[in-house]
């Protein structure tokens, strides 16, 4: 129905006046006062209430407004020219060469972030140590020099040829003499440039010169065999392995790779076939082998030789003049008694090896190992080693003539004397002496900075080469990025200098193999050189192994050998002080990378320093506390070091660590501990490794930086198990009680519903017996997972980053009862030299029933539907409950924001050094908690393959970066739904058992107990 | 309430001679109305300069993190879930004190309940503060509330106690006021009375139009009912939550059974210790002496003596439950609180919280002001340290030993704790001079029936059993604020 009525609002309306008409011509019938108010007094008069009102209005309107701007974006910009192998988000891998041993470098978008193992290597297997994981660290190292430079000044390279071509026609001319020094050189192609160099500049020589050397083995070969070589040693057909102080799994030639030999005769496949090499070790400080040796014996470094002289007579039955009882040391001297038996009934599978670098004792190491037959077996001498062909004498003479002034150039490629030679002063001196002195190092270290010119080398990563390892294994080194700064490799440096008709140092690798090495490996042209890159390295077929006979006669030798000893005792009342190198920092030559600084030593378990070892009891007497500053007198030089108390040091011994107390390593490195180098002594034409040292207090006490400052287990046996190889012959799951009265925790649910793993159940099984506790692993992790490095402080704080640990354990024998594992009953133990060690790798144990996962009151930690505990760091409010609440304290907190925060910038923070970072995992903000992810992005990486190509996750097809490096194969991951999966066997062994697993949480890795190869007795 | 002649023998609740309505105003509102004296101007610059550091420290932790704190990767809380128990605990005096003993009718709460409860709101205003900035990333503080959201359908994780905490304390903290405020209403509304100027307006606001009516005062009493019946719950859920923050994870020296009715006792243990500490102080300096009497003194030290022991109980029942369970990692956990590297902070838990409280047992002891005053705090320190015990002694040993750490606060663990007494007491001192810090209106109530000039006029009229009158007399020479003389004659 329609409705007329019509509504007014007033009389005007009504009656529609003129007045009315005209206001409503508008949309507002009052004009809005805005002109008035902008101009005249509106602005500056008093406020009535409206406008306040319109203004309160307008300004929350218009900040509201301002405040719904867009978070500045940051623009990627995509190729505009993609090259032809860089796809966005997709890694490419580079065969490449790291210290001999064949390995890939993963690239994203042209930069190298990761280096992995070549599963073909013939050394490791693909094993990669702590060294080279972190190698990819040092490419992006801001002090890193920038352009060649002279007399402290930049120059072009342009200018450095021409000033070094005319200097050296100059000395030509002159006929002084021209000196090349370097660490050992293994690339054959580098060998030839230097050997060009020579033609060119005839009255040069060519010195390697090792700061850690091993002329010692190789004049004693020289003087037995007459083959002046350093053997290849395998370890792996050694069923009795006796180690004189060679620390062949953390130091010693080359550790990896027997890391690799030496596991697989104890590894689960070794045991399973109830075969499990013996290893004894005698020696002075606790190294990484000695702590995995079944039996370890310590001796003084004057007792070590007197000792190798027993054992000889004991081997062969002849009593060399001089030889005499270990009197103060009978535990060493009956157990030689034991081990020349052991060793003679295992003739043809034994080795004897000797970490000293004297002639003698090698000598003498050569006639047991001879009367053993080694030599063919488990030693060849004609597929040697040439990782190391330092010749000591050759350097020191070097510096003689330095000082005599008659050389008036020298360069010293990869090799820093100024730092690690033992009389640095007279190198200093020399130097003054010679009219060019150039420097290829790519730092300015202690001896660049003497040089008056400085060519910086290209990295490895940058660079063209080779390497050649052992004798027949030719691997290819080729770069993976441009070389980041204006710097040049040092093969080509040397081939301009000398006029070489090739002077492009690619050319002339190429040229090197087409004409020598290609051939080796059966390939030539173009098609074997891309063959090569493909595969990394050619291995031509091996010399037949022959077998030697040492006949010379061993009574000089025992006499130099007896000397020494005598020397080093001296009346007894000085400590005698061991020098050895750390897993972590070797040589010293890293010490500027944060990732070895932070990597904690495995037995001593310090960080960012070094220290002077003692043994419990010593401290006792000296009534030193841990960290307590000591100044250490030897050899005419002193240093002032904390005091650690390290169980196992042999009593009335001091060990201290070279490779620290760098002064121009760059930032990191710089006054990191004290240089232990001066002490070294020469003797008969070698550097020698221990003196007699007098300790003095300071009174000062300097904390070292420990990540682990407790010790023993406690007894707690579900943590770590162990058993003697006895035992494990009778009962293979002789810890596990696997079987019959094994309690099946996993079925203990009362309160917590199990997750279905439809698909996936990623697990983790770790070999305690394999696991040598050398910590590459960490290092691998931190490069894989962007982990900070968070420095001494606030390692002392306890609060290092790594998602991986490797835990350590000391047990000591209680007059004959093994296992004394309480921190009360220690305290009260007399004896604490024999020490039994144990290691354990601890990360993330992605429980079926996390802890963690119910008391995160946000739900940022919660479980996958692959088995997987996973932290959503977005979500992290940083209540820290889940890490209280975790039994294995794997769980690691950003207290601060490390990637933005001043106090860290030294480590990984500079907008350079960012670039090593992973792109496929984020860096994790302050206050949030992080921990072991089991590598989730290389899951998900393998997961998107299998589905590109339509198939399923095959065994195999994602290995984690942990188990990746290990050179052991300690660690195997992989799917617990696949039955025929590798970790399924592995965990379905009797040996397997789960950390803590009474607790009910399920643990996702399992461990399998530690075997040690002692009879009852002895354990 | 009650104005029936109460029985001789109970003790006065009132003392002083000549005691009136206008009396009782007049006392209570003495430091409301007048300037501040000397001792309040020296208290209150010495407990802001302390709230001032706590600002500073707490903003230094907001600005460069929790790392700033001497926690690590083992031990993940320390000083602050500690200091937050603490003051969470210290809180529970004053909800027993206004809801339980309101609905027991036990009048002598009268007098010491409005102190209590604002100390309850002070004591959770600072315990709250260390639940926002012991978070690592406290800006998304708001995340743990399930509140609707964008990020998804991410919802809260109702099986995490620190949840139910956040709903625990949130709750506590907002009965705790409404319940305190509503006692304040007849208070504000006599200020209101007494006051000029602006003074009257803020205060006529605040005592929401207070008229005294019949009605209104029927009207209040049912609504302190029904709050105290309301409140009465938290008294025992809020700090049973608390525990369970520890009670339900899987560590060693957490992982108890019995935490819930042992923290609760604790609470109440050192909730009543500090509102001994304050109103001992209190009564002195502002002159209450007749309102809080010895008896008072004497009550709430008997409650700190059962609480004590039944903490003391808890104590012991915790080392046989770790002997008699066999558990290898609990054993370790409470033999190392006493041979472990923390040992001393052992002895002092159990020796504050359960030796020395046993002197109470003496009535000498009791009725010593000094002696009591010096046990209320050692209480509170003994207290501190059995969450210092409990948290960091059990975490720094737990179960892998490679873990195992110590834990050395730095200066900013300590100036956030010793900051948060001095926010807690320029609260307090804030409170005694703006709102009445006795309940006048509980006080009146009881006036007539239960003071002391109510009794003496009863003993005057005579005819008492001489028996009682003598118990009653020789009740009252413990009092310091009666005059033993005036009675000789009687």
């Amino acid at each position: 129905m329609d409705s007329n009525k019509k509504y007014w609002k007033g009389l005007e309306e009504l009656n529609k006046t003129p007045e009315f008409v005209e206001k409503n011509k508008h949309e507002f019938a009052e004009p809005i006062p805005i002109e008035d108010v902008l101009t005249g007094g509106g602005l500056a008069g008093s406020t009535p209430r409206r406008d306040f009102l319109k203004a309160l209005g307008f300004g929350v309107g218009a900040v509201t407004l301002a405040a719904c701007q867009k978070v500045p974006v940051h623009k990627s910009i995509p190729y505009l020219i993609k090259p032809e192998d860089v796809t966005p988000g997709v890694a490419n891998y580079y065969t490449s060469t790291y210290e001999g041993h064949a390995i890939l470098v993963k690239t994203r978008e042209g930069r190298p972030i990761k280096i992995e193992g070549n599963p073909k290597d013939l050394l490791a297997k693909g094993g990669v140590s702590a060294q080279a994981q972190s190698s990819v660290l040092d490419l992006y190292d801001v002090n890193r020099l920038k352009n060649p430079k002279k007399d402290g000044g930049d120059l072009g390279w342009g200018q450095t040829d021409e000033f070094i071509k005319s200097e050296l026609a100059a000395i030509k001319a002159g006929g002084k003499k021209i000196r090349i020094v370097s660490s050992t050189i293994t690339s054959p192609s580098t060998l030839a440039v230097i050997a060009d160099f020579i033609t060119q500049f005839p009255n040069t020589k060519h010195i390697n010169y090792d700061a850690v050397s091993y002329t010692g083995i190789i004049q004693a070969n020289q003087n037995s065999f007459g083959k002046a070589v350093l053997p290849h040693y395998n370890f792996d057909k050694a069923d009795v392995i006796v180690s004189f102080g060679a620390d062949f799994l953390g130091t010693w030639i080359s550790p990896a790779e027997f890391t690799r030999q030496y596991v697989q005769n104890r590894n689960n496949k070794s045991l399973q076939s109830k075969k499990m090499s013996r290893h004894i070790q005698f020696e002075t400080g606790m190294s990484l082998t000695g702590s995995n040796a079944d039996v370890r014996i310590p001796v003084k470094p004057s007792e070590e030789g007197l000792a190798l002289v027993n054992l000889y007579n004991a081997v062969s039955g002849k009593t060399l003049p001089g030889s005499k009882a270990l009197k103060n040391n009978s535990t060493a001297d009956k157990a030689i008694a034991i081990v020349a038996k052991e060793l003679l009934a295992a003739k043809g599978k034994a080795l004897v090896v000797a970490g000293s670098n004297d002639v003698a004792t090698q000598v003498l190491v050569n006639a047991i190992n001879s009367l053993l037959g080694s030599y063919g077996t488990t030693i060849d001498l004609d597929n040697p080693s040439r990782q190391y062909a330092g010749n000591d004498a050759g350097f020191v003479e070097i510096v003689n003539e330095t000082n005599r002034g008659e050389v008036d150039a020298v360069f010293f490629l990869n090799s820093n004397p100024v730092y690690d030679y033992y009389s640095s002063k007279d190198i200093v001196a020399g130097l003054k002496k010679v009219r060019l002195r150039v420097s290829f190092a790519d730092h300015n270290d202690e001896t660049a900075a003497l040089c008056n010119v400085v060519a910086p080398n290209h990295y490895y990563l940058e660079s063209w080469g080779d390497d050649n390892a052992i004798e027949g294994y030719y691997t290819i080194l080729q770069p993976a990025i441009n070389p980041v700064y204006d710097t040049r490799q040092a093969e080509q440096s040397l081939l301009i200098w000398s006029d070489n008709a090739v002077k492009d140092y690619y050319t002339y690798v190429r040229n090197n193999w087409d004409k020598n090495l290609l051939s080796k490996g059966g390939l030539s042209g173009q098609s074997g050189w891309e063959t090569l890159l493909q595969t990394g390295f050619v291995k031509a077929a091996a010399n037949v192994s022959g077998s030697y006979t040492f006949s010379r006669d061993l009574n000089a030798v025992a006499q130099t050998i007896l000397d020494h000893s005598n020397l080093l005792a001296g009346d007894g009342s000085k400590f005698e002080l061991q020098l050895y190198q750390t897993v972590a920092i070797r040589d010293g030559k890293k010490a500027n990378n944060p990732w070895l600084q932070e990597l904690p030593d495995p037995v001593s378990k310090v960080t960012w320093d070094n220290f002077a070892a003692l043994s419990p009891a010593d401290m006792k007497n000296k009534g030193y506390q841990e960290g307590d500053v000591v100044t250490i007198d030897a050899n005419g030089y002193s240093v002032t070091l904390p005091v650690l108390s390290q169980p196992g040091q042999k009593q009335g011994t001091v060990s201290v660590a070279v490779g620290y107390g760098r002064t121009n390593a760059g930032p990191v490195g710089d006054n990191v501990g004290k240089n232990a180098f001066p002490f070294f002594s020469l003797r008969n034409g070698t550097f020698q490794t221990s003196a007699t040292a007098v300790l003095t207090a300071t009174g000062d006490n300097s904390p070292l930086s420990q990540t682990q400052t407790h010790h023993s287990i406690e007894g707690r046996n579900s943590i770590i198990k162990e058993a003697t190889f006895t035992e494990y012959l009778k009962n293979p799951s002789v810890e596990t009680g696997k079987g019959k009265d094994h309690k099946d925790y996993s079925k203990n649910n009362l309160f917590w519903q199990d997750y279905d793993h439809p698909q996936y159940n990623w697990v983790m099984a770790i070999d305690l017996n394999a696991c040598t506790g050398c910590g590459a692993c960490v290092v691998a992790c931190s490069a894989e997972n962007n982990i900070p490095v968070v420095g001494k402080a606030e390692v002392g704080r306890r609060r290092e980053m790594h998602w991986i640990r490797i835990d350590r354990y000391y047990s000591f024998n209680d007059n004959g009862k093994g296992g004394v594992t309480k921190e009360t009953e220690i305290a009260k133990l007399e004896d604490l030299d024999h020490v039994k060690v144990v290691y354990q790798p601890m990360l993330c144990q992605h429980c079926g029933h996390a802890p963690c996962e119910t008391v995160c009151p946000v739900l940022a930690t919660v479980h996958s539907s692959e088995g997987l505990n996973q932290m959503a760091y977005n979500r992290c409010v940083g209540t820290r409950y889940c890490a209280n609440n975790c039994p294995y304290k794997v769980r690691r907190f950003n207290w601060f924001n490390y990637w933005n925060d001043s106090r860290f910038e030294n480590y990984l923070q500079n907008d350079h050094t960012l670039l090593v970072l992973n792109p496929d995992v984020v860096t994790r903000s302050r206050g949030v908690m992080e921990k072991c992810s089991m590598c989730v992005q290389r899951i998900q990486a393998g997961k998107l393959k299998a589905k590109i190509e339509k198939r399923s996750v095959k065994d195999g097809d994602i290995k984690v970066a942990c188990q990746q490096t290990c050179p052991a194969n300690a660690i195997v991951f992989g799917n617990a739904n696949d039955p025929d999966s590798e970790v399924s066997k592995a965990l379905s062994s009797e040996r397997t058992y789960y950390v803590l697993e009474e607790l009910g949480v399920q643990p996702g890795v399992g461990y399998q107990v530690k075997i040690r190869n002692i009879s009852e007795s002895e354990a | 309430m009650a104005s029936h002649s109460e029985s001789i023998i109970r003790e006065p609740l009132i003392t002083g001679k000549d005691i009136t309505y206008a009396q009782i105003t007049n006392d209570v509102l003495r430091p409301v109305e007048n300037m501040p004296g000397r001792a309040w101007w020296i208290g209150f610059t010495v407990a802001s300069l302390g709230a001032c550091l706590w600002v500073f420290s707490v903003s230094w932790t907001f600005w460069y993190g929790i790392g700033e704190w001497g926690l690590n990767k083992t031990v993940g809380w320390a000083w602050d879930i500690t200091g937050f128990v603490w003051w969470v605990g210290i809180g529970h005096a004053g909800t027993l004190i206004s809801a339980i003993l309101l609905l027991f009718r036990q009048n002598w709460r009268n007098s010491i309940n409005r102190s209590a409860e604002a100390m309850t709101i002070f004591a959770v205003i600072c315990a709250a503060t260390y639940v926002v900035s012991h978070m690592g990333r406290p800006w998304l503080a708001y995340w743990p509330l399930p509140l609707p959201n964008q990020f998804g359908s991410i919802w809260v994780n109702f099986n995490s106690p620190l949840v139910w905490d956040v709903f625990a304390i949130s709750t506590y903290f907002s009965v705790s006021l409404v319940f305190w405020y509503t006692g304040l209403l007849p208070d504000l509304a006599t200020i209101r009375d007494r006051a000029t100027g602006i003074r009257r307006k803020i205060y006529s606001v605040c005592s929401f139009g207070w008229t005294g009516s019949v009605k209104t005062w029927q009207r209040f009493e049912t609504v302190c009912l029904i709050l105290a019946g309301i409140s009465t719950p938290l008294v025992l859920s809020v700090h049973t939550i608390v525990s369970m923050d520890f009670a339900t994870s899987l560590i060693p020296g957490w992982h108890t059974t019995i935490f819930p009715p042992y923290f609760v006792a604790g609470a109440i243990f050192s909730g009543f210790a500090m509102v001994q500490t304050l109103l001992l102080v209190t009564r002195k300096v502002l002159g209450l002496e007749n309102y809080i009497t010895m008896f008072h003194i004497e009550a709430m030290n008997k409650i700190i003596l059962l609480t004590g022991s039944i903490v003391g109980v808890a104590y012991l029942t915790e080392f046989f439950i770790a002997y008699y369970s066999g558990g290898e990692y609990e054993q370790y956990t409470f033999l190392n609180r006493f041979i472990g590297p923390y040992w001393w902070a052992g002895c002092m838990m159990y020796g504050c919280n359960v030796l020395m409280t046993q002197l109470m047992w003496f009535k000498k002891i009791r009725t010593n002001i000094p002696i009591s005053w010096v046990l209320s705090i050692v209480v509170n320190i003994g207290m501190w340290f059995e969450r210092f015990v409990i948290i960091v002694t059990s975490l720094h040993r737990d179960f892998v030993p490679s873990s195992w750490v110590m834990f050395y606060p730095t200066w900013v663990d300590v100036s956030i704790f010793v900051g948060s007494i001095g926010l807690f007491f320029t609260m307090f001192l804030l409170f005694i001079r703006v709102l009445p810090s006795i309940a006048m209106a509980e006080v009146k109530l009881i006036l007539k029936s239960s003071s002391e000039q109510a009794k003496r006029k009863i003993l005057e009229h005579g005819g008492h059993d001489k028996e009682q009158v003598e118990f009653y007399k020789e009740s009252l020479t413990t009092f310091d604020s009666v005059e033993i003389a005036d009675y000789e004659k009687i």
